[in-house]
């Protein structure tokens, strides 16, 4: 009698629960577009395909947007990866608020900390940190975002330039001697300017930073302007207190080699790249940094002049060591 | 993990999945690897029903790999079963799901399922390519030429381009027959890759020699050869087309390049405006020129001597034939240093002109101007590729003028072993591309499969003619 298997038996099964089903099913509509494509992404993470769960109107006529089949792929992929890690952050934070919980519940509740330093608040650090940023508006030296390249960038890079320039703003705030940051060729209304503000929201207009739709040759003397790119000629020696230096506001991911520094041709500038290859046995990875490196790296030079000290923000896979004898 | 060999009974399949390491994905992990192994399809059958009858349903995924399953063992009735299920379970399908029924049921019997579900697919989204194939490949199996062809022309529409596979298919089962109608179709697909300058490989090149010399009532042969130099088939005496360009695609190719690669987005990223001018200014007043070098690429021919000595060579060797040269390089050459030695560039000077771009300024954009300014007769000498070059034009009719003009103006050289002996490639005098004039053919083909960079050019040859 054992080897009497129903093989077939789940088709029954399958068919058995049909009834109510097929009923919806025939009084099928054309679907619109915007419908069509949800049914299909709907199917997709049935597949096991890696499709987000959920899905907004906006990101839908996006996802119909996308000029081909791998660019329709990768943004699904973008989207589920961005929701997985939503997810898990959700799942920590729940854990954590469990754990100290937990933890309250331990110790003794009665017991009151004397402690001779005064309580510093956020409140106030942001209040000691904007004092100095507002005197480096005053005293301090200029540092150059250039906002010009949004004709060259995608939405997205336009999007990943402005976190990184938000970051690097943040890291100066909370240094000991801040640059005074300008915005130079940042126009009214520009994607940049959206960005900058779906980031800042009211804060933007209260930002110490100097914002201007001016060129940074019309704000500064040319003589005393370095245009920092990865592609010039030259390399840096030393970091001059004297100069202005400039980044170009662009992430490249695309290639695009010389954009920034046919920029600096054309207005005649001096231009300079970081010394990497003199410091670092560099092993693999594209010799341009980003923003926020590039602010980490500038401060560092700018407070001690020790170029080992600076360049321990490349990213470490980048390169393999440090150059014993520069 | 290995699927068992047998059909399992509920309890049996109950208890395997309780010894696996994640039970949750048990059933998906345990269905892929019978794809895999390549099991009976009878132990997915049992698996199935062991989770249909312990859940009520089976997950959307689970259904897919079991059609995999059947579309690799060619179980049609299987397959439509499971398409029954499917369709009246999901509102729609999608793409996964569709592929494997067409590719399914276009290998069985019943292919004609096949073109309804393409119809499905189209309702939905862009079929694939791999969708067409399947179908038009089902169809031309069953000589149905008139329905592969219109399948075909329907994916061109659409911008899928064929493979290779496809196009061979169509070589294979329209042998012997007849009709002044699919003959011209099969020449269109000749055409479709003179158009594109795709070279067939071996396996192509025989299917295709087979069905000329198949065709009822003409009396093609054909032979494998290799054309002269002089651009002569040896097999029929016909001479090739020569690799020239018309007036017009020359007079387009020189405005695009000058468009596209040298000014581009920004002027400034490959030289700047007044260089360029100046440059325009130095050619102008000295034209036209005979041969263009890469005055940088050629010094680097042979690592054991210095630049200045390996360009000098060069110029000596290519300035026998009284030719009017002009090397190409950049200021730093100038510098009179252990690489660069002022006498012997004093003394190039005299036999050739030269310009000298900035040290930042890419050379390689005025190579192209100063040889397509000097007219058709001249050529360049460079080892480069000049894909990055190619890869600036905009569009794919452009690119396929300049890798015709490339082919048909550009040297290359290589070094020999011993001595300072340069030895010159000669540009290609004909133009290596599928050809006709009515009563002959010439196809190049490629060796091996494998053979993919644009650069490379075919040297054999299939020769076609009528007795």
């Amino acid at each position: 009698p054992s080897e009497k298997i129903d093989l077939d038996g789940w088709k029954k099964v399958m068919k058995s629960g049909l009834q109510e089903v097929s009923e919806t099913v025939s009084e099928q509509k054309e679907l619109s577009a915007l419908d069509g494509a949800r049914e299909l992404l709907e199917m997709w993470r049935l597949a096991g395909r890696s499709v987000p769960e959920n899905i907004t109107e906006e990101q839908l006529k996006d996802f119909i947007g996308c000029p081909s089949k791998s660019a329709q792929k990768k943004y699904l992929k973008f989207l589920y990866i961005k929701e997985l890690r939503k997810k898990s952050d959700k799942r920590k934070l729940i854990e954590k608020r469990e754990r100290l919980q937990a933890q309250e519940r331990e110790s003794k509740p009665d017991e009151t900390k004397k402690n001779s330093f005064m309580c510093f608040w956020a409140n106030s650090m942001d209040k000691a940190y904007n004092w100095r940023v507002a005197q480096s508006m005053i005293f301090g030296q200029p540092l150059v975002f250039d906002m010009s390249y949004e004709n060259d960038m995608t939405i997205r890079e336009v999007a990943n330039t402005v976190k990184q320039i938000v970051l690097s703003e943040g890291f100066n705030r909370r240094s000991v001697d801040p640059f005074h940051i300008h915005f130079c060729n940042l126009q009214e209304d520009s994607l940049y300017q959206k960005e900058f503000i779906k980031h800042y929201r009211e804060a933007w207009d209260r930002l110490l930073v100097t914002a201007t739709d001016q060129c940074y040759t019309e704000v500064f003397p040319k003589d005393k302007l370095v245009y920092l790119t990865a592609d010039s000629p030259k390399v840096m020696k030393t970091f001059d207190h004297d100069k202005i230096y400039i980044i170009g506001s662009m992430v490249d991911k695309s290639i695009k080699t010389g954009v920034s520094l046919a920029r600096a041709k054309r207005l005649g500038l001096e231009t300079a790249a970081l010394p990497l290859e003199k410091y670092l046995l560099w092993s693999s990875g594209a010799k341009n940094l980003t923003l926020d490196q590039m602010m980490h790296i500038l401060l560092t030079l700018k407070d001690t002049g020790d170029w080992k000290k600076a360049l321990e923000f490349v990213p470490k896979r980048k390169y393999s060591g440090f150059i014993n004898k520069p | 993990i290995q699927p068992p060999e047998k059909p399992l009974r509920a309890e049996e399949w109950k208890r395997l999945r309780e010894g696996f390491s994640s039970p949750e994905i048990f059933e998906d992990v345990m269905l892929n690897s019978m794809v895999r192994y390549n099991s009976p399809i009878d132990v997915a059958k049992s698996l199935l029903t062991h989770v249909a009858k312990s859940h009520g349903d089976i997950a959307y995924s689970l259904l897919i790999k079991y059609l995999a399953l059947c579309v690799q063992q060619g179980k049609t009735s299987e397959i439509r079963d499971v398409y029954d299920i499917m369709k009246t379970r999901f509102k729609i399908l999608e793409s996964g799901a569709y592929n494997l029924f067409i590719r399914g049921m276009s290998n069985s019997d019943q292919w004609r399922m096949a073109l309804t579900l393409l119809e499905e697919v189209k309702k939905i989204m862009i079929p694939s390519r791999a969708n067409y194939e399947s179908c038009i490949k089902a169809a031309s199996r069953h000589r149905e030429m008139n329905l592969a062809f219109e399948l075909y022309r329907e994916m061109l529409d659409k911008d899928l381009v064929p493979t290779l596979d496809v196009l061979q298919a169509f070589f294979d089962s329209s042998r012997g027959m007849k009709g002044a109608e699919l003959q011209k179709e099969l020449f269109g697909i000749l055409f479709y890759l003179r158009d594109n300058q795709i070279y067939p490989h071996k396996t192509f090149m025989r299917s295709v020699k087979l069905w000329f010399e198949s065709i009822p009532g003409e009396t093609w042969r054909g032979h494998l050869t290799s054309i002269k130099d002089s651009g002569e088939c040896p097999v029929c005496n016909h001479q090739l087309e020569d690799s020239n360009l018309t007036e017009e695609e020359y007079d387009n190719l020189r405005e695009r390049i000058v468009r596209d690669v040298i000014h581009g987005t920004d002027p400034f990223r490959k030289t700047s405006p007044q260089e360029f001018e100046a440059f325009q200014a130095f050619v102008e007043s000295r034209l036209p020129f005979d041969i263009v070098i890469d005055g940088l690429n050629v010094s680097h021919m042979k690592p054991r001597q210095t630049q200045c000595e390996n360009l000098f060579n060069a110029v000596n060797c290519l300035a026998k034939g009284n030719a009017r040269l002009l090397v190409l390089g950049r200021k730093h050459m100038l510098s009179n240093s252990s690489s660069w030695r002022k006498e012997l560039m004093m003394e190039m000077q005299n036999k050739a002109d030269f310009f000298f771009a900035e040290n930042i300024s890419e050379d390689d954009t005025f190579l192209l101007y100063a040889t397509l300014q000097s007219g058709k007769h001249c050529k360049f000498v460079t080892r480069d590729f000049l894909r990055d070059h190619k890869a600036c034009l905009s569009d794919s009719v452009t690119r396929h003028l300049f890798r015709k003009w490339q082919r048909g103006h550009q040297i290359a050289f290589y070094s020999s072993a011993e001595g300072n002996h340069i030895n010159f490639l000669p540009a290609l005098r004909y133009d290596c591309v599928v050809q006709t004039t009515g009563d002959t053919w010439h196809i190049p083909y490629k060796n091996s499969f494998e053979e993919k960079y644009s650069y490379q050019v075919p040297r054999q040859w299939l020769c076609l003619h009528q007795k």
